[in-house]
């Protein structure tokens, strides 16, 4: 067996290219889901039913359903139903963002929960609104609190948007096995993506890590 | 017994109308009844100290107060005024009343000066500027000026409930309600806080305060009022109830608590 590695400098353009799609991917991704989230979640511990429903009935649809099948859901479904084409990018993006946030917004109630009631009432003593006191005084405390938590699901969302390759994203994934089909050097296109998904990963998993060091730790 | 003692003196009511009202409050958690038909009164400048047997209601009473708990039957009147049943003018009635707490609850992610600042600047709308201010005179009051950047982390028990007084005294409320403000502080550090709540009732600060803090109640307290089963079982000046107390059950919960008299 023989290996050619010289195909990768020619791909690494397109290769780099790719990478640079999975992280703006993943950027934007967050960039939508933490605010989603926040808002998702402030529906599911709203006092009002309706609210309260609308908001878990989200929360339980998006989490169970897979990623994969969303992204083709909306890439190929909303042109039929709603008569919406959007391009590869916006269709993954906006797959998974509609997953992320509602991982997102189980994060923030975990964490909102997490606050002790004493946090509220004295809040509240000074005359503050519901609202003022969530925005002010519980999530300040809850963020930072979810903070390692929210790292975990970036390091896995980076990963994951590898699946919108399936609609076409021309993310990293999706170029590298495009680049795979047209040369055929099968495990050198597969090593160098791994590399590079690695060498992406491992810092944003150190990262995680330290977050975990500094704010895991409760009261 | 004589008939001073039985209808003992209560001198700051003379000629005023009581500041805060018990009519016959009920309040209960599923099927246990916290209060059953609490009747009391605060008059403005008093300092009235709830004593009694844990779960005897005197905290659930404090938190009816501002509304923190809803109650079940009766009326809680402030000024004169029921408290009201919609939640926007209750939030109007709650910055009158100042509320220290247990376990302090000072906000960790702000400074001292942060959280003294943060009721008049989020519910007054007053300028971080003013709010400083008169944050910094408030914790120089309570002996804290030099922790104003310090965050409750980084403050001792009694140096978080001191900063908690400052933060209620900040929205200058006309009563404030101390819920047991040193059963959570090492025995070192409860003279501190209880000498900043003496400060306070010189001054003439209207306080309720439930306590353990039986000396406190003592000399500090213009009334007394012992709670059981979430009744009133006696209420009267501090000389009546610690020295010559008139309910058994007040004996009991006294020679209990090894109160000698």
């Amino acid at each position: 067996m023989t290996f050619d590695w010289s195909v990768l400098w020619a791909s690494l353009p397109a290769l780099l290219d790719g990478a640079r799609t999975t992280v703006l991917l993943t950027v934007l991704t967050m960039a939508v889901s933490i605010p989603g989230g926040i808002l998702i979640m402030l529906l599911r511990v709203a006092p009002n039913r309706t609210l309260n429903a609308i908001g878990t009935v989200y929360v339980e649809v998006a989490r169970n359903i897979p990623l994969i099948l969303l992204a083709f859901w909306v890439y190929y479904v909303l042109p039929l139903l709603l008569d919406l084409r959007l391009p590869p990018f916006w269709a993954g993006l906006l797959s998974l963002s509609l997953i992320i946030s509602a991982y997102n917004a189980e994060t923030f109630r975990a964490g909102v929960n997490s606050i002790r009631r004493g946090q509220s009432d004295a809040a509240l003593a000074l005359g503050m609104s519901r609202a003022q006191v969530m925005r002010k005084i519980i999530l300040p405390q809850a963020g930072r609190r979810v903070l390692p938590i929210l790292a975990n699901t970036w390091v896995s969302l980076f990963k994951d948007t590898s699946l919108v390759s399936v609609i076409g994203v021309h993310e990293l994934a999706f170029t590298a096995l495009q680049i795979r089909t047209t040369t055929f050097r099968v495990l050198e296109i597969l090593t160098a993506m791994a590399v590079i998904y690695w060498a992406m990963g491992y810092p944003q998993a150190k990262l995680v890590d330290w977050l975990h060091r500094k704010y895991g730790v409760v009261e | 017994m004589s008939e001073a003692q039985a209808t003992p003196i209560r001198p700051k009511s003379e000629g005023r109308e009581p500041i805060v009202v018990y009519d016959r409050v009920v309040k209960r958690f599923g099927s246990f009844t916290a209060l059953n038909g609490v009747v009391a009164q605060v008059f403005p400048g008093e300092v009235v100290c709830l004593i009694g047997p844990s779960g005897s209601g005197k905290s659930t009473l404090l938190r009816c107060t501002n509304k923190l708990e809803t109650i079940d039957e009766g009326a809680v009147i402030f000024d004169g005024m029921p408290l009201p049943a919609e939640e926007s003018l209750a939030r109007v009635v709650r910055r009158r009343m100042g509320m220290v707490f247990q376990s302090f609850e000072l906000f960790p992610h702000m400074t001292a000066i942060g959280n003294v600042m943060s009721g008049p600047m989020t519910v007054l709308g007053t300028s971080a500027g003013q709010a400083r201010e008169e944050g910094m005179a408030l914790l120089a009051k309570v002996g804290l000026e030099h922790k104003a950047e310090s965050y409750p982390g980084e403050l001792s028990g009694g140096q978080q409930q001191r900063v908690a007084i400052a933060r209620a005294l900040a929205m200058k409320p006309e009563v404030m309600l101390f819920d047991e403000p040193t059963s959570a502080l090492d025995p070192e550090t409860v003279g501190e806080v209880l000498a900043v709540m003496r400060k306070l009732a010189e001054e003439g600060m209207t306080m309720v305060v439930v306590t353990h803090e039986m000396s406190f109640a003592n000399r500090v307290g213009d009334w007394v009022i012992v709670f059981d089963h979430g009744r009133v079982v006696e209420e009267g000046p501090p000389g009546q109830i610690f020295g010559n107390p008139i309910e058994k059950r007040t004996q009991d919960f006294l020679s209990h608590i090894g109160w000698s008299m």
